[in-house]
């Protein structure tokens, strides 16, 4: 027996070999395998794979961190979407306002910024808004610049408001319309906003409220320039060749005034399409001492990186999305929760003579100051003056093409037959169109390059507010 | 029950009945259009469960902004068809 016992003592110890061997020893794993050591990665694979990891997880991090603030926010306003809504009555509305960053070619960017971060939680509080973006430099303030004199002039009485054609039954009055407007809002995305918006609130309480038609008056300027003048006969009167919409200029009876060229109808219809007197009494034309309050505004931070030298940051942007998701949600938050404050701009006299040096006035004013030095070279007036010049350069040559052909002392070439050179109107109106955008775009850089003070007035100090961060202790 | 026009009717000249067809057609055509909107905005907007009879402020903003796309989207459709039917 204890031969017995003997000889089936190391029996044990050899079957019960390790539970991983004993479990898996006939399931076809190698045997070789269960006698390894586990070891780590080469040291270039274990490089290779932190890095990777590192950045991976950073990425999923970040847009993890993205979807909870989004969501947080959205918590706290949601109860402002459930609440019932009358058939007859409007939700709030605010209008949001992006300008041309300066020097990028997509317009859009302000209000993407808007729509991205912003606008999911106006969307969860069930706040409606209207998006309204500057197409080129200096766009918005003429925009703003206009529709404050049209405001003027219905409160003078010189111009009759807007009636739509179609009378609806629940038409709001002109009073209801303006509260449904102090109500609401204004959201301005990023520095150069704003300063557009400040630049044609300015020019809009400032000058007088004739209404202008920027392109008419272009016109009449560009007429009298002495462009399309002949080269050999010495003296054309301007106002012969300026009327005509025909390209024989002398055959005709001459216009007396200035008629609009067909082409340039379609675009400046909208304005003409009623005749008021465009002198206005000079009692009333007077800038008004004070302004009425104007809707709470939102000013949302807002940088577009753009050009090679911002790649750096472009990458940094990619990788921390949830520092500009929580800045627009943070903004749409205070504008939602109502919370305002007076616009706080620089009064002092010591003040005003520190601005004019370094460009800072004080207060909200330097909303986002150090935006500006992001865009500092992107429009140099020399870039217009270029192009102007080869334009100019260019144009005897097509002129005196265009004259020789509608005259018929040349019979046309071949390549012109079958593609036609511009006709002496079609230069007219190239030019009116390419001067319009030089103009504008010298004007746009004008109000927003980066030393340029933000226009303000006394008037406004009573007039702007400003949406605040809410308190600590507004419950959501 | 009267019976309108029991003595026929009187046609005061054939342009009339090309008159009523195309307002017939336009009506179609608009009661088309608005029950398409109220059948594409409701699945959209209005959630499946009522909490109040009036709707909240939620659901008017959405059908607000699914109204006025659907009017640009219909616009812009029949505009591009406009133009493949003249040129084509």
């Amino acid at each position: 027996m204890s031969s017995q016992n003997v000889d089936s003592a190391p029996k044990p110890s050899q079957v019960q070999k390790s539970g991983v061997r004993a479990a898996f020893e006939y399931t076809g794993i190698p045997p070789s395998w269960f006698d390894k050591r586990p070891k780590l990665p080469s040291r270039n694979w274990l490089i290779f794979l932190s890095v990777t990891t590192s950045i991976v997880a950073y990425y999923v991090y970040d847009r993890r961190e993205c979807r909870r603030i989004r969501a947080d926010y959205s918590s706290r306003v949601e109860h402002l979407a459930k609440e019932p809504l009358g058939t007859t009555d409007l939700p709030r509305k605010v209008i949001v306002y992006g300008a041309k960053w300066p020097g990028d070619e997509d317009h859009d960017k302000s209000l993407k910024f808007f729509r991205k971060y912003v606008k999911p939680i106006f969307v969860a509080a069930a706040v409606d808004y209207e998006m309204i973006s500057g197409r080129r430099s200096g766009d918005l303030a003429n925009r703003i610049a206009d529709e404050i004199k049209t405001r003027r002039r219905i409160d003078a009485g010189v111009e009759p408001p807007s009636h739509s054609p179609v009378p609806l039954p629940n038409q709001p009055t002109l009073e209801q319309k303006r509260k449904r407007e102090l109500e609401g809002g204004i959201v301005l995305v990023g520095r150069h906003t704003l300063k557009e918006f400040m630049s044609g609130l300015k020019r809009g309480w400032t000058e007088s409220m004739d209404r202008v038609d920027r392109e008419d008056m272009l016109a009449q300027e560009l007429a009298s320039d002495g462009r399309f003048d002949e080269p050999e006969e010495p003296v054309i009167d301007p106002e012969v060749v300026d009327g005509e919409p025909l390209p024989t200029r002398s055959r005709l009876l001459p216009s007396q005034n200035a008629v609009l060229f067909p082409l340039q109808m379609p675009s400046s219809s909208p304005t003409k399409s009623t005749q008021y007197t465009s002198n206005i009494p000079a009692h009333l034309d007077t800038p008004p001492s004070t302004i009425p309050t104007l809707p709470t505004l939102l000013l949302v931070p807002f940088t577009n990186y753009i050009g090679f030298r911002q790649v750096p940051n472009m990458l940094w942007g990619f990788f921390n999305e949830r520092h500009k998701v929580r800045a627009g949600s943070e903004a749409a938050y205070s504008l939602i929760m109502s919370h305002v404050r007076p616009f706080a701009a620089a009064n002092t006299a010591s003040e005003i003579q520190e601005s004019q040096l370094d460009g800072r006035q004080g207060g909200d004013l330097d909303f986002e100051l150090p935006a500006e030095s992001y865009y500092d070279g992107a429009y140099t007036p020399s870039e217009t003056e270029k192009a102007r010049k080869t334009y100019y350069d260019a144009l005897p040559a097509k002129l005196a093409t265009a004259r020789a052909l509608a005259r018929g002392t040349r019979a046309p070439t071949k390549e012109e037959d079958s593609h036609p050179p511009p006709t002496e109107v079609e230069l007219r109106a190239e030019r009116l169109k390419k001067e319009m955008r030089w103009r504008g775009d010298e004007a746009g850089w004008e109000t927003v390059k980066p030393g340029q003070l933000v226009q303000w007035d006394e008037r406004f100090a009573d007039a702007l507010q400003v949406f605040d961060e809410p308190r600590a202790d507004d419950v959501g | 029950m009267s019976f309108l026009g029991r003595g026929g009717p009187s046609p005061a000249g054939g342009v009339n009945h090309e008159r009523i067809e195309m307002a017939i057609n336009e009506i179609d055509m608009v009661s088309d259009v608005f029950n398409r909107i109220v059948s594409s905005c409701h699945t959209k907007c209005i959630s499946p469960r009522y909490a109040e009879g009036d709707l909240n402020k939620g659901e008017s903003v959405c059908i607000d902004r699914c109204v006025a796309k659907f009017f640009e989207v219909n616009k812009k459709v029949g505009e591009k068809m406009q133009s493949a039917g003249a040129s084509a």
